[in-house]
């Protein structure tokens, strides 16, 4: 009996140092995640190095489209359970959240040393009367997409620094457009009309620096720069170079992924869409595209917008804080993670201090050996702050969008579309 | 303590009286029966009851999902009144009623007559392929419809091409989008009605058509002056379902307009039942959606007030 109570009492010795050795990392329990590209994290084992890290940390991955993260957060943060420990969401969408009083976890004295560390203006959405609600994730620098093989059928050149040069501003990028058609037939770009969702024209408004709004709450959805804007997108459309292609449906792929004639020519768009270009949509077309710098609204402005891009945050519900904070510091403010996920899909770290890395400089085949991320990083650092996403971005979004189509069908000027998007926003929300 | 698993079964009767208590009987049975149906009720008034009265203070607020709800008064109606968007919503709900019902309400009333008729060989399988739509996910058929709708690529338009025909723009003009859903809800709900007819038609005495037929009714007489008027009521009820449909259309939608999550070409496709949901989960506007889901409640048990006024029993 007293060889069972020795073996007994070593086993409990053992066990209270095991804990004593564990006690270290305080953190335990499971985590859960709610989005949609954790497969950066997933498929590079970089969740498994954090689960090395804090042996007694669980994380769960559930996947939801961006869609139904937002709606599931939102019933969650109403509900005031069911919130995940960490979630997903994107710049558009973010102050959206952060303005549902007490949906966020605040953050700020643990983000507060490092907001030097990452772009300026992803801060934006993730900041409230000076408290803090999110770490950014990735940027969307704009870049132009071109199809390499059209531009040669066309007599273009092909190379990245010429097409730079011949798409220097929205103007020569239509003479590019007419060339294209002419000569080969081909669309431009898919730029929907009865059914746009105003997308591109905020990429065109981003670049220049203007928005739906200004800093004193003021709408600018109709201002004279944002009226000009749309008819400079209107001349394309004029022109007859754009597909009706609705992003993110099959005949849209089938533009961006074939060879037959209906494939078309160029893409404005951030650098997340390379990840999804060279993975399954244009998978098939290897070396096809190129990428060089998106046009200036006239000559020598600025070459550089956002569209799109993530954040983290903790949702007050979340009974596991200090570990999804552990988390999101692991995978988002450590270098050489954020470098681990950029180069597994391209989406580009909004930290700045992995800008030095060699990985930005290597060739890229899928580009035909050109080296797209030298130019992401070099439009990153040029956004400026523009005044589109914020609370009411999808409410103002749905309104310009309406606008968009009403001025692309011919119901309406380009000025009375946006005047009414502008009336309705003004009655809608707290801007005036 | 005794339980009545089966208060009506003519044993328990007996020991119901047997006990020598009559009179707690019924009362008994009536305390059980009430058990029996309390789930019904409890969920009821969880599920339906309280989001329905909770929905009703939500639209004199601007409740944004979380924190405080503020009542604002009218200031809702005096938005919704002035809201274009609310009220192309409706036109296009009532654009759709408007095409798809009396369609919808011919064909399943036809199919069902001709399949009730025995004479019809493999009448069970041409009921069963008609039914299968309506079983089919939307979602999955949405997207099918999708991709034979497209302009550029889908089948329905490479078979008007083979015709050399030009192609349509099914899902790209408001017109031509708003008809493509009418195909798409009719091919999904055309089934569902059928069955309901079916039902109608199987409940007309038989008798009724052959003395009609012996009186030297032709068979469209027999139709027109018997089926029809028999069928009122059951006409009368798909009638409702269709109009309160027309106006709620979602899944179809979403799925059939993806890019545009559900509004289709200006706004064309878009039904105050999706525009209640863009507003609450989209725009974060819980009370404004409240409104809008009220005031369209109004609307349509107007009209289908003004249905029941034509069709109805008593108006015969």
């Amino acid at each position: 009996m007293s060889k069972y109570l020795k073996i007994g009492l070593i086993v409990i010795v053992v066990l209270l140092l095991g804990s004593v050795a564990y006690a270290q990392d305080t953190l335990s329990g499971t985590i859960t995640l709610w989005g949609w590209s954790y497969d950066s994290m997933s498929e590079t084992g970089l969740i498994d190095a954090f689960e090395a890290e804090h042996p007694n940390v669980n994380v769960e991955i559930v996947v939801y489209p961006a869609g139904d993260t937002y709606q599931n957060l939102q019933l969650a943060c109403s509900a005031g359970q069911g919130a995940p420990d960490v979630v997903q969401i994107e710049n558009s969408n973010l102050a959206g959240f952060v303005a549902l009083d007490g949906c966020l976890t605040d953050i700020t004295d643990h983000v507060q040393p490092m907001l030097a560390d990452f772009n300026a203006y992803k801060w934006s959405d993730a900041e409230l009367d000076g408290r803090y609600y999110a770490v950014p994730w990735d940027s969307g620098p704009v870049v132009f997409y071109y199809r390499q093989d059209i531009f040669a059928q066309a007599g273009l050149p092909t190379d990245s620094a010429s097409v730079s040069e011949l798409v220097s501003t929205w103007d020569n990028y239509l003479t590019v457009c007419t060339t294209i058609m002419q000569t080969t037939g081909h669309t431009c770009f898919a730029n929907s009309t009865a059914t746009n969702n105003g997308r591109l024209f905020e990429i065109a408004l981003w670049q220049q620096g203007l928005g739906y709004y200004d800093e004193n709450g003021a709408v600018t959805v109709d201002s004279a720069e944002n009226v000009a804007t749309l008819e400079k997108l209107g001349e394309f459309w004029a022109a007859g170079v754009t597909s009706e292609a609705q992003p993110w449906t099959d005949s849209w792929y089938a533009e961006l992924g074939g060879t037959g004639p209906d494939s078309t020519a160029t893409l404005v768009e951030a650098s997340w869409m390379g990840v999804f270009l060279k993975t399954w949509i244009a998978a098939d077309i290897p070396g096809s595209w190129g990428v060089a710098y998106m046009p200036a609204f006239a000559e020598g402005q600025v070459r550089a917008a956002n569209d799109g891009g993530s954040t983290l945050s903790i949702p007050a519900e979340s009974d596991n804080k200090d570990a999804a904070l552990a988390f999101i510091d692991f995978m988002l403010a450590q270098p050489q993670n954020q470098i681990t996920q950029f180069a597994f899909n391209d989406f580009l770290p909004a930290l700045e201090t992995t800008y030095t890395d060699p990985i930005f400089s290597q060739p890229d085949a899928f580009f035909g050996d050109q080296t797209p991320r030298l130019i992401y990083l070099d439009v990153a650092r040029q956004i400026p702050a523009a005044n589109i996403y914020g609370r009411y971005y999808s409410l103002m979004n749905g309104h310009v969008a309406t606008a968009i189509q009403q001025y692309s069908t011919g119901a309406l000027s380009a000025q009375d579309a946006l005047t009414q998007a502008a009336d309705a926003i003004r009655t809608e929300t707290e801007l005036q | 303590m005794e339980i009545p698993l089966t208060p009506t079964s003519s044993s328990n009767r007996r020991a119901g009286n047997s006990a020598g208590q009559p009179g707690n009987l019924s009362q008994e049975r009536s305390r059980w029966g009430l058990l029996f149906v309390s789930p019904f009720f409890l969920l009821f008034a969880i599920f339906g009851l309280f989001p329905l009265l909770f929905s009703m203070v939500l639209s004199f607020s601007d409740w944004n999902g979380r924190g405080t709800i503020n009542i604002i008064g009218l200031n809702n109606i005096d938005l919704l009144i002035h809201d274009p968007i609310f009220w192309q919503s409706m036109l296009n709900g009532l654009w759709i009623f408007v095409v798809y019902t009396p369609i919808q309400i011919m064909l399943s009333l036809g199919l069902a007559v001709v399949l009730n008729s025995k004479r019809v060989r493999g009448f069970r399988l041409f009921r069963t392929i008609i039914f299968m739509p309506y079983i089919t996910n939307m979602v999955a058929a949405g997207f099918v419809f999708q991709l034979l709708m497209n302009t550029r690529s889908g089948l329905f338009n490479q078979i008007l091409g083979v015709f050399s025909i030009q192609g349509v723009p099914w899902l790209d003009t408001p017109f031509m989008a708003r008809i493509s859903l009418v195909i798409l809800v009719l091919w999904a709900w055309i089934g569902y009605h059928m069955i309901i007819m079916l039902a109608g038609l199987q409940t007309i005495p038989q008798d009724l058509n052959e003395a009609a037929t012996v009186d030297g009714a032709t068979a469209l007489q027999v139709f027109f002056r018997i089926t029809i008027p028999l069928m009122r009521p059951v006409i009368l009820f798909s009638l409702v379902l269709s109009t309160i449909g027309s106006f709620n259309l979602f899944t179809e939608l979403v799925s059939l307009f993806p890019g545009t999550a559900g509004s289709g070409p200006l706004n064309s496709t878009l039904t105050p039942g999706l525009y209640i949901f863009n507003q609450g989960f989209g725009n974060f506007r819980f009370g404004y959606a409240s409104a809008v889901a009220y005031m369209y409640f109004i609307i349509v048990f107007v009209i289908v007030l003004i249905e029941r006024r034509f069709l109805g029993r008593d108006n015969t």
